[in-house]
């Protein structure tokens, strides 16, 4: 207990006696996260979006003509059971016929004479909306192309193809945009306890001398930088949530965004927390990197 | 207690220490005397573990320091007291934090380590100053404490560098008085010092070293 409280007690004093270090750290982080934040709020609504939109991309399966009624109602039970199915909508012949007279109604002479409907039956298969990939979709559609009672299958391949590459490059670019600032936050925050680290060389030197293991040296300085992270990451919290709330007004009813704005949405309790531990993973790493530079080889 | 065997050590290429052999028992007051670069801070340095010697063995209390790994050094300095010439306080901590920091370090009770800080404190006669701040003590008084922390997890070795190097004749007979009577408790005393009133007070055995070389020993077990 004694001992927790002076690492506490270490940590806030080295904060407050370097405040204009401590304030740069702690702008430094929340920038690098509000830049990163912007990104992942990108990426998530247009990942919520494309989830719905996915949701509408539909397969028509056409089963072959003289199908049984038993096989049609296995069929239909089978691909309600797939995970990737969402719903299914059987339209008859009958129905078809009914939808192209309600749909062209000047067209309906070219069907005189012709007797019973001239349209197949169909099943309409509507993804699930976080589902789909092209993989998942392309597999479905291979068994259904293969199934001995089915004579043909119709999706449109290329805009589920566009839609899951859209996500992949922007998955992609998290990484890499993530990483790059993730680098620039330890980079930063090192700094900032290496400052720290070497006004107290007397202190440190102190502690060795009186056996010190370089765990309980590194402690307050593990704190503090978890510290600067978490201060970084609650303030760019705040930076998003406001530029937000500001961005979600000012386009409100502009018809540009199509409505789109009031589709957005703002990270979930869960993410906002993982922004926040991200900020504290990056300041506990950049007093890493110090510490493991200044302590591993020095008795 | 202490055994040295060959040891030498080098610095950049220098040679610091030669082919030092020596035994040391429980109890004993040890005064390291010779001129400046000698090799008497260095020696104290390879017995409290914060240098490797380049050749020989160096045992305390039966383990070998020479072979000791870096991560088993605090352990080991934790088994002594180390002080120096230029106190090494804390100056913005007070007398009692500073006092107390090596018990932190070992996880003691906020109580037993209360206990043993008063303990110290009124062994070098700073009881009444607790709560004072270390930037605010005279120099005499910096030493008591830097003694006063050496000694408060009670160690079996108290070393010294020069611990009267910075202080007025007066305070440095007050400052050796205080290291004769912690000897007299039992504690083994190893100290480095150029003072002959110390050595004259302190009235123990006397290694002599030059340019590395010991010299002499006086007084030493056979």
């Amino acid at each position: 207990m004694k001992r927790l409280w002076y690492f506490i007690r270490e940590a806030y004093t080295s904060l407050r006696t370097h405040q204009t270090s401590t304030l740069i750290g702690i702008l430094t982080t929340a920038f690098t996260l509000t830049s990163f934040g912007i990104f992942l709020l990108l990426y998530h609504n247009v990942h919520n979006l494309l989830g719905q939109v996915q949701h509408t991309i539909q397969i028509i399966v056409y089963p072959k003509n003289d199908i049984e009624s038993d096989k049609l109602r296995d069929l239909q039970q089978g691909l309600k059971a797939d995970p990737a199915v969402d719903s299914l909508t059987f339209i008859s012949k009958q129905d078809a016929l009914t939808e192209f007279k309600e749909q062209f109604p000047e067209e309906v002479y070219l069907l005189e004479g012709l007797g019973e409907s001239p349209f197949p039956a169909s099943l309409i298969l509507t993804m699930a909306a976080k589902t789909p990939t092209t993989d998942m979709i392309g597999n479905l559609v291979k068994r259904l192309q293969h199934h001995p009672d089915i004579d043909r299958v119709r999706y449109n391949r290329d805009w589920i193809e566009r839609l899951t590459l859209i996500i992949a490059y922007m998955e992609f670019g998290a990484l890499v945009v993530g990483s790059i600032l993730a680098l620039a936050s330890v980079t930063i925050i090192a700094i900032t306890v290496q400052l720290a680290f070497h006004t107290r060389q007397q202190e440190i030197e102190i502690l060795r001398l009186i056996g010190a293991t370089s765990l309980f040296i590194s402690i307050p300085y593990l704190i503090e930088g978890a510290i600067l992270g978490a201060a970084g990451g609650g303030m760019a919290l705040g930076f998003l949530r406001g530029g937000f709330e500001l961005f979600t007004h000012k386009t409100q009813g502009l018809s540009v965004f199509g409505g789109f704005s009031s589709a957005l949405e703002f990270f979930p309790l869960p993410l906002s927390l993982i922004l926040i531990a991200g900020g504290i993973l990056l300041g506990c790493l950049g007093t890493l990197t110090t510490i493991y530079g200044s302590l591993r080889f020095r008795l | 207690m202490i055994q040295l065997f060959h040891v030498t050590k080098y610095y950049d290429g220098c040679l610091a220490l030669s082919d030092i052999s020596l035994r040391i028992e429980k109890g004993e007051c040890v005064l390291l005397t010779g001129p400046s670069g000698a090799g008497k801070t260095t020696l104290l340095k390879l017995i409290f573990g914060a240098e490797h010697p380049d050749e020989g063995q160096i045992l305390v209390q039966n383990r070998n320091i020479a072979r000791l790994g870096g991560s088993d050094v605090p352990y080991h300095r934790r088994t002594m007291g180390y002080v120096l010439q230029d106190f090494k306080l804390l100056p913005q901590r007070t007398v009692s934090e500073n006092v107390a920091l090596p018990l932190i370090i070992r996880g003691l009770s906020s109580f037993e380590s209360r206990r043993k800080v008063l303990e110290a404190l009124r062994a070098v006669g700073m009881d009444h100053k607790l709560s004072t701040l270390a930037s605010v003590l005279s120099a005499g008084e910096q030493q008591r404490v830097c003694i006063a922390r050496a000694i408060v997890n009670s160690p079996i070795i108290l070393l010294a560098d020069e611990p009267t190097g910075n202080l007025d004749p007066q305070l440095t007979t007050e400052i050796a008085a205080l290291f004769k009577a912690i000897n007299t408790r039992g504690t083994t005393v190893m100290m480095a010092t150029h003072n002959r009133q110390v050595v004259e007070q302190l009235n123990g055995r006397i290694l002599r070293l030059d340019c590395g070389h010991l010299v002499s020993d006086q007084g030493a077990y056979t």
